[in-house]
């Protein structure tokens, strides 16, 4: 396939690796969430423009509205563990409770 | 063409006079009460001509002046029904309120605002001149709140006491619930008869009456103090005595037991209505008697007896006796206001006590207050050939040869005895016996308006009966013949209450209780009526509105069901059924190494 879309799913893979592994702060996962809504999002318009598929043209309008509500929800959880705990380092989720 | 309305409406027109004064200098001198007194009596004496003259002739007549407003069919007019009732008691009332004003020109002396006060007195009378000659409902409606508003200032007029005020309240709203059945009974004649007009109405044919007569009883039960509606009339012993003796006893209650006699054409031919009417009098007036027998407070043992004459009024109404009803609001009037104007005489001399625990003995020092205390009760309790005998004799007679319900009966009689033993109670604890009171009250009846005003009601207590029932035209038969002991019950259960009612004072004068029997209690605390009924409802209501406005709609329906209700659930079930321990680096890290071993270990597949 062509660069271009190799240098995008590159960006998804390196996005996925910051999810995957962090450290300590959960903040850093939720960036790297949007990291990889963002390169899907590139990717999609990217394909849909250069293949001329007019009638999927909607596709990335509608991911990035769903993209938005994980966000959302993303930051809803972070508000509540630092409501919790004063910070959001993951090893304060280790007692579960409510 | 004789003059009968002409004097009539001047006599009327004569109470106003004073009022139109009150903006000059006329007012704010210290002859007002004087003119105001003086200007009762002429009109008094004019309106004992058209008295004189519906007595030897029969005259009618029905005044309609002034055309004042017509609502699409309905024609509301200035008119004044001058006819038996209206003529008799017009001069009986205007007696008995000259009586009074001169009574509260000794009363009332040092009041800084007797000329206010004699004013508002004056407004009452016209507006219960209103209201007993007014020919349609609206016209007696007007004078009917008048009346109210009145009472309402009078009673409240020490304003500075607490207690007046709660009184003055409470009189304007059972007065109010008595209202509200007076508007469905003109409500339902406007819509059935399209008339307010007492002729139209008796004349047009109708087959269930029930409505409107049962909302003209709620208005006579709010107005006249009848069980359920009653507790007002003890607590209007707050305002000044003459207020007492002028609207509670004489005038305003009996607006009620009026209106009831005005209908009774409708109410003759409703067996129900007359029966109902019979039970609430009946029950009205021996509650009444029950509770004056425990009472302390010389003006409530009078305002109690007052409530049970009512009752007995309302008893005579349904035995179909209006005329009865009537001739005994005439009477009463007259011993009634005597004794209230006694009582401010004992209560004024004894420097405001009101005790009758701290009476006693006045027999020697005041004399004529004494005597026509006596008389009064005398009066009351129906004694042979005083005033009282006239109509509440005949009462009990006409009682007990009808074909009436036994029960209601049998409590009259009760209450009859009832009656002579609380005047008995009376008699004992304020005049009789050694003295009881503080040894430097000024104790002095020497005042001319005092000796005048009683003077000719006691008069008038002794011969009015007579009087009165000797030259009305005949109207329904008494019945003549019947055995001799129901002759006598009224007089031997009269009797039998003197006597018991003495005995039981004189043995038990030294002794002392020291727990009050459970029948003490229930007729010292009123029934535990105003107990229960004023502090019940008001709770009940208000808790029941906070609770269904505040807790239910907002807390429950908008708070609890949607929102908290399924945070709640899902964090239980979250706790319940979650066994993880939140090692989440450690799953994320595994998923991606099970990534990366499923993409290396698939690509190098052949």
């Amino acid at each position: 396939m062509s660069m271009v879309y190799v240098n995008m799913f590159l960006a998804f893979i390196m996005s996925l690796m910051g999810l995957l592994m962090y450290r300590s702060h959960l903040m850093s996962s939720l960036l790297c969430l949007e990291g990889m809504m963002l390169s899907l999002f590139i990717m999609m318009t990217v394909t849909i423009l250069n293949n001329h598929f007019t009638l999927a043209s909607m596709t990335p309008i509608i991911l990035l509205v769903f993209a938005a509500c994980e966000a959302a929800l993303g930051l809803s959880l972070l508000v509540m563990v630092s409501n919790t705990y004063g910070t959001d380092y993951v090893q304060n989720l280790n007692l579960l409770q409510c | 063409m004789n003059l009968f309305a002409s004097f009539m409406l001047t006599s009327m027109f004569m109470l106003l006079l004073p009022i139109i004064m009150s903006n000059t200098q006329l007012y704010k001198n210290n002859l007002y009460p004087h003119y105001v007194k003086t200007t009762i009596s002429y009109a008094f004496a004019i309106s004992m001509i058209p008295a004189m003259m519906f007595v030897s002739s029969g005259q009618e007549t029905i005044v309609s002046n002034w055309h004042w407003l017509s609502i699409q069919t309905l024609k509301l007019s200035l008119s004044f029904k001058l006819d038996y009732f209206s003529i008799i008691f017009i001069p009986v009332a205007l007696f008995v309120t000259w009586s009074i004003m001169e009574f509260s020109m000794w009363y009332m002396h040092t009041d800084p605002y007797i000329n206010r006060f004699f004013k508002y007195l004056l407004m009452f009378l016209i507006t219960m001149m209103i209201l007993v000659t007014a020919n349609n409902l609206f016209q007696l409606f007007i004078g009917w709140e008048g009346v109210g508003i009145m009472s309402f200032l009078l009673i409240g007029w020490w304003y500075g006491r607490a207690d007046a005020n709660t009184a003055a309240l409470q009189a304007i709203l059972y007065n109010r619930i008595g209202d509200v059945g007076f508007i469905t009974a003109m409500a339902w004649f406007l819509a059935n008869m399209n008339a307010w007009d007492f002729q139209q109405i008796f004349i047009t044919q109708h087959k269930n009456l029930n409505i409107p007569l049962l909302g003209l009883l709620l208005a006579a039960t709010g107005k006249s103090a009848q069980f359920g509606l009653h507790p007002w009339l003890p607590s209007a012993m707050e305002g000044p005595t003459p207020v007492s003796a002028l609207l509670h006893s004489s005038t305003m209650v009996v607006a009620g037991v009026f209106l009831l006699i005005r209908f009774h054409p409708l109410m003759e031919q409703n067996k129900t209505m007359q029966t109902l009417t019979l039970c609430l009098g009946a029950i009205t007036t021996l509650f009444t008697a029950i509770c004056a027998l425990t009472q302390n407070d010389i003006k409530k043992i009078v305002a109690f007896s007052t409530s049970s004459q009512l009752g007995l009024m309302i008893v005579t109404i349904g035995i179909n006796q209006p005329y009865l009803a009537f001739l005994h609001i005439c009477t009463h009037a007259f011993f009634k206001a005597m004794l209230f104007m006694c009582s401010g005489s004992i209560i004024h001399s004894l420097n405001d006590e009101q005790d009758i625990r701290k009476m006693g003995g006045l027999y020697k020092p005041m004399p004529f207050t004494t005597s026509s205390l006596i008389i009064g009760s005398l009066a009351l309790t129906g004694m042979p050939f005083l005033t009282g005998f006239y109509s509440k004799d005949l009462i009990i007679e006409t009682a007990n040869t009808s074909y009436t319900n036994a029960w209601a009966l049998s409590v009259t009689l009760i209450a009859t005895s009832l009656t002579a033993a609380y005047s008995t109670r009376i008699m004992f604890f304020a005049l009789l016996g050694q003295p009881r009171f503080n040894s430097l009250s000024p104790i002095n009846e020497n005042n001319p308006h005092l000796i005048n005003s009683i003077k000719r009601l006691l008069v008038g207590s002794i011969f009015a009966g007579y009087l009165i029932s000797h030259n009305i035209p005949p109207t329904t038969i008494p019945q003549m013949t019947m055995p001799h002991y129901l002759k006598l019950t009224a007089l031997a259960m009269t009797i039998t209450g003197f006597i018991l009612a003495l005995e039981l004072n004189l043995a038990a004068k030294n002794l002392k209780f020291k727990y009050p029997s459970n029948l003490f209690k229930f007729s010292n605390l009123l029934g535990y009526f105003p107990t229960v009924m004023h502090r019940l409802p008001s709770t009940m209501s208000l808790t029941m509105s906070q609770k269904s406005a505040s807790m239910l709609l907002d807390m429950i329906w908008l708070e609890s069901v949607l929102p908290k209700s399924i945070s709640h659930f899902q964090m239980k079930m979250s706790t319940i059924v979650s066994n993880q321990k939140g090692l989440v680096k450690l799953y994320f890290l595994s998923f991606m190494i099970t990534l990366t071993l499923s993409l290396l270990l698939l690509s190098f597949h052949e």
